[in-house]
């Protein structure tokens, strides 16, 4: 459990400074391409080096980190600079293993966000990157309960990142985890093929134990790995009795739905489970699909906790509570990894 | 607090592929950096690599996998956990329980494989085989598919400290609550992608590495794989203990992407932290096995961390003289020599060393001798200023 006091994202829709969801920003060539700002936080000799992926975690982490201070910093990244990877491979390949500069090298390196973010605010506590797939941000998630846990006065900065590249882009298409026909990213759910629409982002946020002026409780959270679509209902349907009174409803069930077809009956299973009361929202039409996807989840739940709205072309059911008060986010990942969390507005009770 | 043992071990090393092997050449002093037999790299006989001699295929064969993608990143790290959940006494039920966390480091991944990932990337119209196995996860995710691994499951990268941070995380995964048990440690194979990096840096010794000495020119890159398993004390009554993971802790040097500053600043908050968690004095520290690469900027700044902590460092030595540095692996393997250390009550030497370096004039362990050992402590420090030390004690 832990309380998150502030936010930062880049998405493909605008999200970083004025953020606006209403009017949505179309998918272009079928890709949700995150719209990246000038980043005037990060030093200028230093965004120079930088690819998309760090581009992207360091200017979100340091609009936190420039009014914060923190104890640590925990990342997750399924693939981080792999743009930056590829260039140096390609290089070693292409030069057979001649003389290279070092620069793609150390760019990629995989915790080179949660680094450069302690160097650039000499930050000497915990720094952590975890890159385990579609699990990476909620491992991430569970890294800080636990580290709240052992040191409850700690504050930390999290937060999930991951780019598309152009060489990524064509080994996860052959792959079949994206749509080979033209959609437009306002039509995903309504498609009956495989794949889904790709994306990339940020998202970062302060988590705590102080609960004065908290935007949002993060409760609870579970991680799973393969299962049956009736396994994972039963997971949820436990993990609600657990974290939940009776007297504690579900208000939105923000669903990680993103036109494969392949796993729609996993997000149905879940549904059921929630029950007709509660609102279903999806969100994968505003951020497309990647394996940190749920990052960008978590800081939509918080806002619509904070702005009390859900945007139109989100809302898949409209439920029958009033208020927003409990999100419960569902998300997996190539129908292998999966996750729930539980968010409850401001300070919670 | 509940304390935290290691039930079982699993470990492939260039020096042997069990740990009784690797035992036998630490004692002997057996130095296994040689050229590439089997990996195709244009250093291959230009420097010393800790390679693994055993290939793909007969790796394959041992190991029942017969379903294409399968890399030799994920054939080492299955090597390793197969052996740790069988000499840990772990059931199918056990491992399947929702109890059962498992945890790996990784830096490469399904790296490994460059020509393959190099077309697949540039040039190929039909994906290989490998499209799913090139990220860092395809390594675990490949072992919990196959054993049904229904707990947590991650995958750290934090450069050379991963399985150590992927340790730590196990121990406290059962801490809090999370896991009962946690099959934690990490792999790494050699790839042409880190062996040209690290070229590129200038930091490949072309003979083998020379930990602490004043002539230390740099580091041999290893390959291998080790798995612990970790328990909660209590749940394990007639299990066989190998030692208690007592102390563990990260922190940030914040100086450099690839470099440790001036006076180890990182390096000795970890071993700092690590000796506050395990509640102990840096008296009480017998052994340590350090990272010593043999670069000229870690061996320095480690002694002064050390200096500064320790005053008068304890026996010290590194194992990267024998096998080279394996990278994500580093951390696992190092943890499991430390048990050694520990089962034993002896310390091994730390070879190629003559002189020590002038600033600091710290000696490692020259030679094989048995030593009352009670507390062990072993760092690892990466990339990004990633540091973590891990203790490991008698039980």
């Amino acid at each position: 459990m832990f309380y998150i006091h502030q936010t930062s994202c880049i998405s493909h829709q605008p999200t970083f400074h004025e953020v606006d969801l209403e009017n949505l920003n179309r998918s272009d060539n079928n890709q949700l391409l995150a719209v990246e700002p000038k980043y005037s936080n990060i030093p200028i000799g230093q965004l120079r080096r930088m690819g998309r992926a760090l581009r992207m975690g360091v200017g979100t982490g340091m609009q936190l980190l420039e009014h914060n201070q923190t104890d640590g910093i925990i990342i997750g990244t399924a693939n981080s600079g792999i743009e930056d990877s590829i260039t140096f491979l390609n290089q070693i390949l292409d030069y057979q293993e001649g003389r290279l500069t070092p620069t793609n090298f150390v760019q990629s390196t995989f915790n080179a966000i949660a680094g450069l973010l302690g160097m650039i605010t000499k930050n000497t506590g915990y720094n952590a990157t975890h890159v385990h797939r579609g699990l990476a941000f909620e491992n991430v998630m569970l890294d800080a309960i636990m580290r709240l846990n052992e040191n409850p006065e700690h504050s930390y900065l999290i937060g999930g990142v991951d780019e598309i590249s152009v060489r990524n882009y064509r080994m996860e298409a052959m792959a079949g985890w994206y749509k080979t026909e033209e959609v437009s990213n306002l039509d995903l759910y309504q498609t009956e093929t495989p794949g889904s629409l790709p994306g990339e982002g940020a998202a970062m946020f302060i988590v705590n134990h102080k609960k004065d002026e908290a935007i949002a409780k993060l409760r609870a959270i579970q991680l799973l790995n393969v299962l049956e679509p009736k396994a994972i209902a039963a997971q949820l349907s436990q993990f609600m009795q657990q974290h939940l009174s009776d007297t504690e409803p579900i208000d939105l069930f923000l669903s990680g739905e993103n036109g494969d077809q392949r796993f729609f009956k996993y997000y149905a299973a879940c549904e059921k489970v929630i029950g007709p009361n509660t609102t279903i929202a999806r969100f994968k039409h505003l951020t497309g699909e990647f394996q940190t996807a749920s990052a960008l989840a978590l800081w939509l739940g918080c806002h619509f906790l904070q702005t009390q709205s859900i945007p139109a072309h989100a809302v898949k059911y409209i439920g029958d509570r009033n208020g927003l008060n409990r999100v419960l986010v569902y998300n997996n990942y190539h129908g292998e990894q999966h996750s729930f969390m539980l968010l409850e507005r401001g300070g919670g009770n | 607090m509940s304390k935290i043992v290691v039930t079982g071990v699993g470990i492939i090393t260039p020096l042997g592929n069990t740990l009784r092997q690797n035992r036998e050449a630490l004692k002997d002093g057996l130095c296994a950096l040689s050229s590439i037999e089997i990996f195709d790299s244009r250093y291959a006989t230009l420097l010393p690599f800790g390679e693994i001699k055993t290939t793909n295929q007969n790796f394959k064969d041992q190991l029942n996998v017969s379903e294409p993608g399968v890399t030799r990143t994920t054939l080492l790290a299955l090597h390793a956990f197969e052996q740790a959940i069988t000499d840990s006494g772990l059931s199918a039920e056990e491992i399947q329980s929702f109890d059962t966390g498992f945890i790996s480091g990784t830096t490469v991944g399904g790296m490994c494989i460059s020509d393959e990932l190099y077309h697949d990337a540039n040039h190929n119209k039909v994906g290989s085989a490998y499209l799913n196995s090139y990220d860092l996860g395809s390594v675990s995710i490949y072992i919990q598919k196959r054993y049904g691994i229904q707990g947590i499951t991650d995958t750290f990268n934090t450069a050379c400290s991963s399985s150590a941070n992927a340790l730590m995380y196990g121990a406290r995964l059962i801490q809090n609550g999370f896991a009962k048990r946690v099959i934690a440690g990490g792999v790494d194979s050699l790839a042409k992608f880190t062996i040209n990096g690290f070229n590129s840096l200038n930091i490949l010794s072309s003979a083998p590495c020379r930990p602490f000495d004043a002539e230390r020119s740099g580091l041999n890159l290893g390959e291998g794989s080790a798995f612990l398993v970790l328990e909660k004390e209590e749940e394990v009554k007639g299990k066989k203990i190998y030692a208690e993971l007592s102390g563990w802790a990260n922190t940030n040097d914040a100086f450099h992407p690839s470099s440790i500053s001036d006076n180890g600043e990182g390096p000795y908050l970890a071993m700092k932290k690590a000796l506050e968690v395990a509640g102990l004095q840096p008296n009480q520290i017998d052994f340590i096995n350090t990272h010593g690469t043999g670069t000229e900027n870690n061996d320095e700044k480690e002694s002064i961390a050390m200096q500064r902590l320790f005053q008068t460092p304890p026996a010290f030595a590194s194992t990267k003289s024998n096998i080279g540095h394996t990278l994500g692996a580093a951390g696992g393997i190092e943890a499991a020599f430390c048990l050694l250390n520990l089962i034993h009550q002896e310390v091994y030497p730390s070879l190629h060393f003559s002189h020590p370096i002038e600033t600091t004039g710290l000696y490692p362990v020259p030679q094989y001798e048995k030593k009352t050992i009670h507390h062990v402590m072993s760092n690892s420090f990466g990339f990004g200023g990633n540091c973590s030390s891990l203790v490991f004690s008698k039980v």
